[in-house]
């Protein structure tokens, strides 16, 4: 059924898609459902014949199955109803009181695949594994009709649409949000906060049309010192032509944060005297510092490694004033490897005795330090020392984003903001090229595919880790990140999509689906945490040891029924704002009266208390 | 000359009297600070001077002074005047840099020039003239003094000083003693060292009859009575002189079992559930022959007083619980790795060690062991016993941890005060020997009450809404063991403290009047120890809070002790508080928020239920409904829902350090909105009561150490002082201005930043 109504489907996308990752663990009771989601899912659940399903615009059921058995790692088998549609997979058990319910887009689906032949009773079992740390087990029986397909080959057909040639559903939904999230990142905007263009840093035109660097943003900063055709010279010395522009520059001490993708200096140790140009002008750009320090995300072994294939690192002696520092990160496989351990320690089931050793076995929470240090080690020198860094990995696509997008949330608080959040990702992420369509693998059914990390996860894991030691510090709550990492699969709203921004220009992604940003910006309240306290230019050290990083139970583990939510501070929070709005509002009412008593009265009047009347804060 | 031209090094001139006499000034000049802080009855043993106390590991940061040893404390006075923040909560009885002597747990001098050091103990001789000086404290932290310019032979008395008087021969060497007998050498000025028991203490001690009899009628135990045979300790020397039994057991009878129980514990009641299920504590019975028959009698008695007759359930402890010297070796594994190991080298195996010390398991395995205890009350409605051998120990945490557990009361300030009064020092619990305050016996050293407090913290940590008190509160009490001069830390049980402190009356011909025994004040009066501001910080803003939004029509009805309803499930369940109170409304975001929670808790109703034993069932059950807050409180115990009590284990460690961060910022926004709450309802009040000037009384009273700020437009920023170690300081409470020049921005470069000696200090040779 289609929503027509805004509310209604914002409702409806809310309790369906979003939320479900906080809200349905699986499991799922049909009348608390009933009472949490309102009016539109009400109608949806109060008439069963109608299907049962909470359908979005453009969302259409392509097959259903009765007798499907779900093999339930915490339940065990469910009988229930399999239904498919170009959006998600939808189970609804027909054996038990309450209802339970899985509810998952098609986009987490990482592989799905038939286990074993066919039993005697004709039973085959499907294996489901998802990019959100579960796998899913279904048994069910093939249709006796051999021309007719299973409801699972159609499931593989709309879980890839890719490689099927068919369009990703983000291209089809066409929900109408109050705000237009595709407007929320404007480059020169951005850029004009941090008060760019200045007489050191010029915007340049020379990749407008993606000719430089098609990877990159059209709008590059660079010194105003370097001309545009000594940029192009520069590009065939750093790989893909991703040339060291600008990120962030401090507001007082204007050292700057720049990135870029390594040099190609290869065996013979090539150099190229724009490059160093380049680099002496980012240092000059600063006063304040004589000194450049070039941040090099990978462990030395694999920079030098990188040699062998036309790649390396700035030499010193090159790069005069320039230091080399190794942040000892680890490559994109390395980090598959490691969610792919993590993810056989937590699901299904915990166990109860090795629980600590087996966490850190995976090595998760030391690449999630290691990323951190770095990061740190970036904001510190330019908050501390003043000094201009340049941060490369190899192509500058993987690591540096997570390195640069980190250290800024350390040092702009703007981008701990709900909104600058959204710009972070949508300059240092999208602008910058992090190859989304391959990190992920959106629609892909390629799932053995090398190129396929976790990358934008763990950075989403670090964000997570400082709002754990800063809880006052970020406007947005946990739900938020959650949220935001439930949309990198799903394949609901376009921003995800793609690998550059000439991509999704190329593709018109702005034009045909829609943003992230308009479904979080238009219930903006979901995502606030209350306990945020605003001060500009406070600059966030975190405590990058072992001791202080815990792992994301609520993500990671989040499937888990026993893994429950513990009482939340938020909401008591929220309730003791509710409280002082109340009480405000009778203080001032009795003050009024007093006024007018004493106004009438006499001349005997009560002197106003200047504390009472404080401005209620907005999320209440 | 060895002194060079640094400021902050002391010159021989800071010795002679000033010169200029400016008034203004003199009294901050050196020669008046460095005198010791003495309290009443203590005395200076020895003392060095040119001392560096080391912090940090920079020697640039390191303080000199004099370094004290009285017959309290380690105490040391700086040269240097240090910008004191004013956030710093201030000891009463222990100044910045001073440790109580009976929280040092080694005392190791080294001789860095030689390559010697050695671990003193009492009456010990010392070979070598030390260099440097490094005390173990029982509170995690490790103080390093050095005397490259002191006088050798001054820096070695000091040093074998602070090591003869850390190992007291005798109780009544305890400093508490000194500082208690003092107050009844004053002709009548009865309150020379401010211990009040009546006025304001509002804890009950249980030792008197009376606070029993207000137990019983509390938990409505109507079959159950005062028993006082114990009275002069006369048949049992462990137990307190006033418990309580079934009513169905007389006096007479008791006399003849006592003599089979050990210490002739006659078994403890502690606290009846509301369905009239009793919990009771045994030790077990030494003659075999006669065990079952006086088990039979015991178990009948609470039977008989058991509404329904119920039959009993015994807990037996010792079998399902480690004993305390796994818990000993468990701490000192966890100490280990928190604060002794070099920080850079822990960081690798942080996780795999924190395993192996196996702490965290303990501390899972208690909340288990109360949970199933829990269990049989609640649910199977039957009377527990809880059988440990000598009754002391294990059952002291798990009686508390049911408690906790089912008694909205005991999760008060005052109500866990008196828990741990009625289950720990009342009941006999060995504080001396557990906390090993003589040195005397390493074996019997355990920390019982420190795992206690972990367990509770986890509870806190779980549920912080429904407790009074904060982290806080349950760092300092756990800090409070090593300040000797609390009646409630100092003994093994009440008859010792009654006989010492009779011996050291009589030895010291102390007149104790109308006493029966020295008055130790218990560590419940903490105004012994913080101002009234600073207690401030053991008040929950989200509990104080709650109490706040209960408030109607200017009256304020308190929850915390009113009794729980037999059937907690009843009607709170249904609707989370914030619907109940009306202040929201049903569409606003709020109730979606918590619809969400309603329906993860009702995930665990589909848990298969052939695999479920009828306790798992029960917690399943349990969690498939939103949490009462004032009703039972089970924590969760997969090993992903327990974490390390970071304030407690990890203060002192400046690499573990979150500059302006922790929870404590979160803190520190929920006090000042409670506090605004506060301020609004004694306004309200005031309007109400004669529609006058509201004043500005609020601010004295507040119960919150971060307060509402004038300018209400501002949301207040958290102040920068704060750290997650707060209320502590790891670094010696030195101003810093950036990260330079921190153990970040060494960390940050790459320095090994513990220093190596401190491994070295372990090994034995």
């Amino acid at each position: 059924m289609e929503e027509s109504g805004s509310v209604d489907s914002v409702e409806s996308l809310c309790s369906s898609t979003t939320t479900r990752s906080d809200r349905s663990s699986g499991p799922r009771v049909s009348d608390t459902e009933l009472r949490s989601k309102g009016k539109a899912t009400e109608r949806i659940y109060k008439d069963p014949s109608k299907g049962e399903l909470p359908l979005l615009p453009e969302e259409l059921v392509q097959d259903s199955a009765k007798d499907v058995t779900y093999i339930c790692p915490f339940l065990g088998p469910v009988r229930g109803s399999l239904t498919v549609t170009n959006y998600r997979l939808f189970f609804r058990s027909t054996d038990r009181e309450p209802v339970f319910q899985l509810d998952l887009p098609l986009g987490v689906l990482s592989r799905v695949e038939k286990i074993g032949a066919a039993t005697s009773r004709g039973d085959v079992s499907y294996g489901l594994v998802c990019k959100d740390m579960r796998n899913l087990r279904f048994v069910h029986k093939e249709p006796e009709d051999s021309l007719k397909k299973s409801v699972f080959e159609v499931l593989m057909k709309f879980a890839f649409p890719v490689s099927n040639n068919m369009s990703l559903f983000a291209f089809e939904y066409k929900q109408v949000f109050p705000e237009n999230g595709w407007k929320v990142y404007d480059p020169l905007a951005e850029y004009k906060r941090q008060g760019l263009p200045n007489e050191s840093w010029r915007i340049s035109k020379v990749n407008d049309h993606y000719e430089l660097c098609d990877s990159y943003p059209a709008a590059l900063f660079v010194p105003v010192t370097i001309t545009d055709e000594e940029l192009r010279r520069v590009s065939s010395f750093r790989a893909k032509g991703r040339i060291p522009v600008l990120s962030w520059i401090h507001p007082e001490s204007q050292a700057a944060v720049v990135r870029a993708s390594q040099t190609m200096v290869g065996q013979n140790g090539r150099r190229c005297k724009e490059d160093e140009k380049l680099l002496q002008a980012i240092m000059d750009a600063n006063a304040q510092s004589h000194k450049l320090f070039i941040f090099d995300a990978r462990p030395s072994v694999n920079a030098a490694a990188n040699k062998m294939k036309g790649g390396g690192f700035e030499s010193e002696d090159a790069y005069q004033n320039a230091e080399l520092v190794f942040l000892d990160i680890h490559n994109i496989h390395v980090m598959r490897e490691s969610l792919r351990k993590l993810k056989e320690v937590v699901y299904p089931n915990i166990e109860d005795s090795h629980w600590l050793s087996n966490i850190e076995s995976t090595h998760w929470l030391e690449h999630i330090k290691l990323i951190l240090a770095g990061a740190l080690r970036i904001a510190d020198k330019v908050e501390s020392g003043k000094t201009s860094v340049v941060v490369h990995c190899s192509d500058g696509w993987d690591r540096t984003p997570q390195l640069t997008s980190l250290a800024l949330i350390m040092l702009d608080s703007h981008y701990r903001t709900i909104r600058g959040f959204q710009i972070l990702l949508e300059k240092e992420w999208l602008s910058f090229g992090h190859r989304f369509q391959q990190r992920v693998g959106h629609g892909d059914k390629n799932h053995t595919d090398a190129d396929r990390s976790p990358i934008f996860l763990q950075f989403i894991d670090c964000v997570w880790q400082m709002t754990r030691q800063f809880p006052a510090a970020f406007e947005f709550n946990e739900y938020f990140l959650i949220t935001i990492l439930d949309h990198l699969y799903s394949c609901l709203f376009g921003t995800f999509l793609c690998n550059s921004e000439q991509q999704r220009l190329k593709e018109e992604v702005p034009k045909h689906t829609v943003s992230l940003w308009s479904f979080v910006n238009s219930q903006l309240e979901e995502f606030v945490n209350p306990l945020y306290v605003h001060y500009p230019s406070h600059v966030l050290f975190p405590t990058v040891g072992i001791r202080h990083l815990q792992l994301w139970v609520t993500y990671y583990i989040r499937w888990n029924p026993r893994m429950r939510p513990q009482e939340p501070v938020h909401q008591r929070y929220k309730e003791l704002l509710a409280k002082r709005a109340e009480l405000q509002k009778r203080v001032e009412e009795l003050q009024r009266e007093a006024a007018n008593r004493t106004a009438t009265s006499s001349s005997e009047r009560p002197g106003s208390p200047t504390r009472s009347i404080t401005p209620v804060q907005t999320f209440v | 000359m060895m002194f060079s031209g640094k400021q902050t090094k002391p010159t021989f001139k800071s010795y002679l009297p000033p010169l200029q006499t400016d008034l203004k000034k003199s009294p901050q000049l050196p020669i008046k600070k460095l005198e010791a802080k003495l309290l009443p009855g203590e005395i200076i043993v020895n003392e060095a001077n040119f001392v560096r106390k080391c912090i940090g590991s920079e020697s640039q940061d390191d303080l000199w002074g004099k370094l004290v040893c009285t017959n309290f404390k380690v105490s040391f006075i700086s040269h240097n005047s240090l910008p004191r923040k004013r956030f710093q909560c201030t000891h009463r009885l222990l100044g910045e840099h001073d440790i109580p002597l009976a929280c040092v747990e080694q005392v190791v001098t080294v001789n860095d020039l030689k390559g010697k050091q050695k671990i003193l103990g009492s009456n010990q001789k010392l070979k070598f003239n030390p260099t440097e000086l490094i005390l173990y404290c029982k509170d995690f932290r490790i103080i390093r003094f050095r005397f490259d310019e002191a006088g050798p032979e001054s820096a070695k008395k000091v040093c074998l000083a602070i090591a003869h008087y850390s190992h007291p021969a005798d109780p009544q060497l305890l400093f508490g003693f000194e500082y208690v007998g003092k107050r009844y050498h004053g002709s009548t000025g009865d309150r020379v060292n401010g211990v009040d028991r009546g006025g304001g203490m509002q804890t009950p001690l249980f030792d008197c009859s009376s606070d029993w009899d207000r137990e019983i009628k509390r938990t409505g135990a109507s079959e159950w009575r005062v028993c006082t045979i114990n009275q002069g300790y006369f048949i049992s020397p462990s137990l307190p002189e006033f418990f309580v039994v079934p009513v169905s057991l007389a006096d007479q009878d008791l006399k003849q079992y006592a003599c089979f129980f050990y210490s002739q514990r006659i078994p403890l009641w502690c606290w009846n559930h509301p369905s009239g299920s009793a919990l009771v504590r045994m030790s077990n019975i030494s003659d075999p022959q006669q065990q079952r028959k006086v088990e039979q009698r015991i178990s009948s008695a609470i039977t008989k007083s058991h509404p329904l007759r119920s039959d009993v359930f015994k807990s037996d402890l010792d079998k399902n619980l480690p004993n305390i010297q796994d818990i000993q070796a468990a701490l000192l594994k966890l100490r280990q790795i928190c604060v002794i190991d070099p920080f850079e080298e822990s960081e690798e195996k942080w996780l795999s060690s924190l395993e192996s010390s196996r702490w965290m398991e303990y501390v899972r395995t208690f909340l288990r062991h109360a949970v199933e205890v829990v269990y049989m009350l609640e649910s199977r409605n039957v009377p527990v016993i809880l059988l440990e051998n000598e009754d002391r120990d294990l059952s002291c945490v798990i009686s508390c941890l049911v408690q906790l557990m089912c008694d909205p009361h005991c999760r008060s300030l005052h109500g866990f005060q008196g828990l741990i009064q009625k289950e720990w020092v009342m009941a006999g619990h060995r504080f001396l020997d557990r906390c090993n305050h003589l040195k005397k016996n390493d074996k019997e050293e355990s920390p019982l009450f420190l795992l206690f407090l972990d367990c509770v913290w986890q509870l806190w940590n779980q549920y912080p809404a429904a407790f009074e008190f904060t982290e806080v509160y349950l760092t300092v009490l756990g800090d409070s063991m090593w300040v000797p001069i609390f009646s409630t830390f100092l003994f093994n049980c009440p008859r010792q403290r009654a006989e010492n402190s009779r011996d050291f009356a009589s030895s010291k011909s102390i007149h104790l009047g109308q006493d029966q025994a020295l008055r130790f004040p218990p560590v419940w009066d903490w105004s012994q120890q913080f101002s009234l501001k600073d207690q401030t910080l053991f008040n929950n803003p989200l509990y104080v809070g709650k109490i706040a939004t209960c408030v109607q029509n200017g009256t304020v009805k308190t929850f915390t002790h009113r009794r729980s309803k037999k059937n907690y499930s009843s009607t709170l369940r249904g609707l989370p508080s914030a619907l109940r109170n009306g202040s929201l409304g049903p569409n606003d975001t709020l109730a979606r928020r918590n619809s969400l929670v309603l329906r993860l808790r009702s995930d665990l109703s589909q848990v298969r239920e052939q695999q479920e034993t009828p306790s798992e069932r029960f917690i399943r059950d349990y969690f498939s409904h939103p949490v009462d807050l004032q009703g039972l409180l089970l924590p969760q115990l997969l090993p992903s829902h327990l974490s390390v009590w970071k304030l407690y284990f990890l203060r002192w460690v400046p690499e573990a350090q979150i500059p302006q961060g922790g929870p404590i910022t979160a803190f520190h926004k929920l006090s000042v909105l409670t506090d605004e709450i506060e301020m609004l309802q004694s306004q309200l009040r005031q309007y109400k009561g004669a529609g006058s000037t509201p004043n500005n009384l609020h601010a004295e009273h507040s119960k919150m150490y971060f307060k509402v700020t004038s300018t209400p437009h501002q949301t207040p920023s958290p102040p920068e002082y704060l750290s997650s170690s707060f209320p502590f300081s790891p670094v010696g409470n030195l101003c810093r201005p950036g990260i330079l020049g921190t153990p970040l921005s060494k960390f940050l470069n790459g320095a090994k930043i513990w220093l190596s000696t401190e491994t070295l200090a372990n090994e034995t040779f």
